[in-house]
Parts: C-alpha cells; sequence; structure tokens
C-alpha cells in the first residue's frame, strides 16, 4: 500500500524531475554559501536572503574608511540564477553611490560578475570584490564615463562629490 | 554462539512492545534461566577458584559485595568477572573469551526483557540517563555505550533513543538491528577484559544491572540512527581494535575525514563519488564531479579553478576524426545522462 503510493508519485513527478533536481542543486550550493557567510563573514559586510526566498538576497556594505564612501551604508540586491554555480549573481546597487563603475539604475561593472566569473566563486568573494572597487574604482572600464573623466583628471573634486552623495543618500 | 541465539530470540520479543503476553512468558523462560544460570554461576564459581588463584583476594572482596545486594542478576556476572580476572593473567584468551560471552550475555537478556514492558513509555528516559550517569562505569553489561560512558553526550544519545524506542516503525528497524548485533557484541568483550577492575563491582547494585541492561535495550535502537548524524560508529566494527582502544571515539572519526578529504563537489556542494574522485580534469588540480564537468564543457568550456579552457577540447576533434574514440565518448555521455 505504501510502496504503491510512492512508485505512483515518482511516476507523476518524473516529467519535472530535471528542472527540480537543477533547482535543488543551485540550493544546496546557495544554502552551503549562506551557512559558510555566517560562519565567516567578510568585514563590513552582511548578507542573507531577502524572505524566504533562497535565491533572492540583500546585502548590505559599510563604506571603507580611507575613501569617500566611509560613514555610508550602502544595501545591494543579489538574485541568484537557477543555474546558480555556473552563471554569475546579478548584484544591484539600491543605495545611490557617486561611483564610475556604478551607474544610475546601480547596476555595478565588475569583471567576475560577466565573463571573469567562475563556478568557484563565491558570494563571499564577490563581496569582497565589490568592497574593494570602493577603494580602487576602475575608470578605464566605467559604467559612468563622465565621473570616470572627472577621477582621472580631478581626484579630489571627484572624492569631495563622493563624500557629498554618501552623506546624502548613504547615512 | 549460544548465547547469541539467545539474544537474537529474546531482544526482538522484548522490544515488540505491543505484544505483552509474548512478554510474560518471556519472564517466565527467564526466570527460568536464571535458575539454571544459577546451576551454572556455581559451576563457574568452582572452576574460576581453582583457575584463579592469584585472585583470590579479589574474589573475597566480591562475595563480601554480594550478599547485599541482589542475588539473581549481580551474582550472575560474579563468575563472568572472576573468569575475566583470571583470564587477563591467564593463559588461552579466545577460549575464555567466548566462556565469558556465554556467561553474560544471558545475563543481559533477561532484564532487557523486563524493561522491555517499560520501554514503550518515555518516563524511561529519566532514570536511564541519570544512571547513564551514575553508573555508567558499571560494566556489568559490554556494549557499545561503555565506550561513551566517559562523555557527558551519553545522555543526550540516550534521551534520543528512548524517544525512538516509542516509535512502532523505529521499532522493526530495531529488530533488524538486533539481527546484526551479535558480532559487534563480541568485540567489546575482548577488547575490554584488560581492562576490566573488579572495583567496577562495587556499585553493582541490583538496580544499577537493570538499568545498565536497560541501557542495551536504549542503545540498540540508536545505533540505526547513528550513522545519520555520527557516521563513524556505524563503520566502527571495520576499524582496527587497537584505534579503539587508544581513543574510542577521535580516532576512528579523525581517520574517517582524513581518507577522502575533497568529500564534495565544490560547484554543486554533492558528494564525490568513486568515479569523481578519480576524475582530475585540469592540471591545475581544480577537481569537480562529472556532473558540473559535463555542464560546463557544454557551455564555458573553462576550468573553474584556473579559469583556462578545459584542455578536453581539442581532443574531442580529434575523436571526431576517430571512430572508437568517439563511440567512448557517446557511451559516456550517456551513462551520464541516465544517471542525471
Amino acid at each position: 500500500m505504501n510502496g504503491t503510493g510512492t512508485g505512483m508519485m515518482i511516476t507523476s513527478s518524473s516529467s519535472t524531475w530535471v528542472s527540480t533536481t537543477s533547482v535543488s542543486a543551485s540550493g544546496k550550493r546557495i544554502q552551503r554559501e549562506m551557512s559558510e557567510l555566517n560562519m565567516d563573514p567578510p568585514p563590513d559586510c552582511s548578507a542573507g536572503p531577502k524572505g524566504d526566498n533562497l535565491y533572492h538576497w540583500v546585502s548590505t556594505m559599510m563604506g571603507s574608511p580611507g575613501t569617500p564612501y566611509q560613514g555610508g551604508i550602502f544595501f545591494l540586491d543579489i538574485t541568484f540564477p537557477s543555474d546558480y554555480p555556473f552563471k554569475p549573481p546579478k548584484v544591484v546597487f539600491k543605495t545611490r553611490i557617486y561611483h564610475c563603475n556604478v551607474d544610475m539604475a546601480g547596476n555595478l561593472s565588475l569583471e567576475i560578475l560577466k565573463d571573469g566569473w567562475s563556478p568557484a566563486l563565491t558570494i563571499t568573494k564577490v563581496l569582497l570584490a565589490i568592497k574593494s572597487t570602493f577603494t580602487n574604482p576602475d575608470p578605464y572600464n566605467p559604467l559612468v564615463p563622465g565621473i570616470a573623466r572627472l577621477f582621472l583628471a580631478d581626484r579630489a573634486k571627484h572624492d569631495e562629490l563622493a563624500t557629498e552623495w554618501t552623506l546624502r543618500f548613504a547615512k | 554462539m549460544v548465547s547469541d541465539s539467545i539474544i537474537n530470540s529474546s531482544v526482538p520479543s522484548a522490544l515488540n512492545s505491543k505484544d505483552f503476553g509474548k512478554k510474560k512468558r518471556a519472564n517466565r523462560s527467564a526466570k527460568l534461566k536464571q535458575c539454571k544460570l544459577d546451576a551454572r554461576r556455581e559451576q563457574w564459581l568452582s572452576q574460576g577458584a581453582g583457575k584463579t588463584k592469584g585472585c583470590e583476594e579479589n574474589k573475597d572482596n566480591v562475595r563480601r559485595e554480594f550478599p547485599k545486594h541482589s542475588r539473581k542478576t549481580s551474582n550472575e556476572r560474579e563468575p563472568s568477572f572472576l573468569e575475566m580476572r583470571g583470564r587477563v593473567e591467564g593463559i588461552g584468551e579466545s577460549i575464555h573469551h567466548h566462556e565469558s560471552d556465554m556467561e553474560l550475555s544471558p545475563a543481559n537478556s533477561p532484564t532487557s526483557i523486563l524493561l522491555g514492558s517499560t520501554e514503550s513509555g518515555t518516563n524511561f528516559s529519566g532514570s536511564s540517563s541519570s544512571s547513564s550517569s551514575s553508573g555508567g562505569c558499571c560494566s556489568g553489561c559490554i556494549t557499545e555505550e561503555e565506550e561513551d560512558g566517559d562523555d557527558g553526550c551519553l545522555d543526550d544519545w540516550e534521551a534520543i533513543a528512548d524517544a525512538l524506542a516509542a516509535d512502532d516503525l523505529n521499532q522493526n528497524q530495531n529488530q533488524k538491528q538486533c539481527t546484526e548485533l551479535p558480532p559487534q557484541h563480541g568485540e567489546p568483550i575482548t577488547q575490554f577484559d584488560p581492562m576490566r577492575d573488579l572495583s567496577n563491582l562495587k556499585p553493582e547494585h541490583p538496580r544499577m544491572v537493570q538499568r545498565t541492561a536497560a541501557n542495551t535495550g536504549a542503545w540498540r535502537p540508536d545505533d540505526v540512527f547513528r550513522p545519520q548524524t555520527l557516521p563513524n560508529l556505524s563503520k566502527l566494527p571495520s576499524f582496527p581494535a587497537t584505534d579503539r582502544k587508544f581513543s574510542k571515539r577521535g580516532v576512528p572519526w579523525a581517520c574517517n575525514n582524513a581518507v577522502n578529504a575533497p568529500s564534495s563537489c565544490p560547484i554543486c556542494c554533492e558528494d564525490l563519488d568513486f568515479t569523481d574522485t578519480k576524475f582530475f580534469p585540469c592540471l591545475c588540480g581544480f577537481r569537480l564531479c562529472l556532473f558540473c564537468h559535463k555542464r560546463i564543457i557544454e557551455d564555458d568550456g573553462r576550468c573553474p579553478g584556473c579559469r583556462k579552457p578545459y584542455e578536453h577540447e581539442p581532443l574531442e576533434v580529434e575523436t571526431s576524426v576517430h571512430g572508437g574514440s568517439l563511440t567512448f565518448r557517446l557511451s559516456r555521455s550517456c551513462s551520464m545522462n541516465t544517471r542525471s
């Protein structure tokens, strides 16, 4: 009686079996990363699922000291694709920031989130890479060319504007 | 041998909490057995007196202890301990281990039957856990829980085991497990012979004996579920006894971890199976399971560790020329499809 019941279940769910296993595989990986992140979080960073959806995270990042973003708290949305370890997560700044690699919509131009992605990378490493862009913007691969131009031409003016945005939007 | 069959027949019936009639019958048979055992005990005593001349002082101590306590259960153990004591100093260990095995396991079985009736209740857990902390070193019954008797976590395990014993489904598994027990049962006895101390006999109180026997009843369901949380103990019999003597818990665990260091795929976090552990896809040393490797080959083709293209790419072009290797590739991908 019990055996036939499970047999029915197997036959009925066999059509959707492949898709569910792929999702659960990425889910297992994301869960592992979440526990690793809770065990050993990177400095001044936090990240975790927004609600009960494992594929949609929210992250907070403190502006690194010694940068014009110091004292600001920046919120980021992280969305994991269903084929996650093979495709990079999508990271979007929800807090406005004056940065040549972050556009008005909060999109981030980071090499490891595009072609430089490797399935061996984890969200912890991604957060550390984002954190390093605070201290080292990449004006040669800009998302906002005006800010990049100002960064190269007049660094003091750039930092002043960045500090002003941090005070206005990230406090 | 003989004792094994006794355990097999008595313990499952004891664990089955619904058959009360069977239990009564078993109790009667247990009393009969005890009468027989009493008779045998006299034999053992006389034999032991002949064999263990060097331990006569100890024996006298033991005899002084016993009249205060129950005569049925505790006295049963007395000859066995004397035997053990004599054996350590004597010769011919293997024969005597068998004898002590025969002597001890019937002593366990009647008490476990008595406690089988209480096992369905959960209030039993309190007494057993308290006994484990106080009288865990009683050494009357020789099973695996004695190895853990020193640890503080024994209480938790027993509580879990008692909760599980109340479950009917688990009891079915218990019966399966009990059939597997006797080979395990024999091992710790041989192992614990040198460590036996007659001072352990002092706490041998009638209650204590019953409780420790109850521990064997409570721990058998525990053995069933031990692999899920603590996978080390299910594999214990495969490890040499010297390891267990040295450090009963830690060493097998450490060995277990040391053997398969890269235990799971870093990409999908699934455990690496036998073929995966022999799969070295890239010269950089980055390893992953065959599923993830196939997925990457189809899509990106770069090693996740060094981001260089896998060197299988030029080989695949060659295989399209050579027919034999092409069929090999196809068969491999087919087998992966059926498994995934």
